[in-house]
């Protein structure tokens, strides 16, 4: 079948991405893979109203944040806002930005940087409200488009906009407390 | 009065997220080269972007791959029965 070979060869080169994305949204290895799958066997079958020339990456981000939605989504329970009250813009660097000279700071900033490791990064964006996660997911682990996310996700690009600045600042807030953990602070920025 | 500071930073994200049209873009541009303070603030941004992006990559097991492809080809057999 003619449909199988050209799916095969146009989406099949996605995996690698969905598969990470898949991982970020269930948060296990199992779940992941059941929705890649699920995910791809829905594409293929749908594939005959997959308009060509159109957005092919998008098309199976949207099949896959759906089927996590419908299926999978275990936390419908937990909270849906962080409080962010006191969480300025660029959190992260700003609190780096105490030292005395530019030198110091750009070496503070280089060891964050450096020493915040994968699993530091995935658990704060995994801890992100649902609502964050996917837009900061869909920006940062794969560079969508304002509006390519709006259409992924059907909702406003203001919406967009502003979960997306939401959800970055909840997660350098979360990063600033693993640097802190793993002492990559200067002394004076580890008081309270 | 909005100095050139507020207008770049206010746009930061839009910048690094390359959403701004490219005469705004340029402008933001030739600031960062020029100022000392909003520099530095643009390029940690960017640095954390390009580190969250390379640090939740997550590797796809080739059984993973292998299983996706066996499902289409079955659905794809039984279609054609």
């Amino acid at each position: 079948m003619a449909d199988q070979v050209d799916f095969e060869r146009d989406a099949m080169q996605y995996t690698r991405q969905l598969y990470s994305a898949a991982m970020r949204m269930t948060r296990n290895p199992a779940d992941a893979e059941d929705l890649v799958q699920e995910t791809y066997l829905k594409a293929y079958r749908a594939y005959h109203t997959f308009q060509e020339g159109t957005n092919l990456k998008a098309w199976l981000y949207r099949i896959l944040t759906n089927t996590y939605i419908n299926k999978y989504r275990k936390d419908s329970r937990r909270p849906s806002e962080v409080d962010l009250g006191t969480v300025e813009d660029m959190y992260l660097y700003r609190r780096l930005g105490s030292e005395e000279s530019a030198e110091a700071a750009r070496t503070t900033e280089d060891r964050v940087l450096d020493g915040l490791v994968e699993s530091d990064i995935k658990q704060a964006v995994e801890e992100l409200p649902e609502s964050f996660r996917m837009p900061v997911l869909l920006a940062d682990l794969e560079g969508f488009s304002y509006k390519e996310i709006a259409e992924i996700l059907d909702i406003p690009i203001g919406t967009v906009m502003s979960r997306l600045h939401r959800g970055r600042k909840a997660m350098q807030k979360r990063l600033w407390g693993f640097a802190k953990q793993r002492g990559l602070l200067p002394e004076d920025a580890k008081r309270p | 009065m909005r100095t050139d500071c507020d207008e770049a930073l206010e746009n930061l994200y839009l910048y690094l997220d390359s959403e701004l049209d490219s005469v705004s873009s340029a402008r933001i541009r030739s600031h960062l080269d020029d100022c000392r303070g909003c520099g530095p603030q643009f390029d940690f941004e960017g640095r954390l972007k390009a580190v969250v992006k390379e640090r939740l990559h997550e590797d796809v097991p080739d059984a993973v791959v292998d299983r996706v492809r066996a499902a289409i080809r079955e659905e794809s057999a039984a279609d054609l029965q």
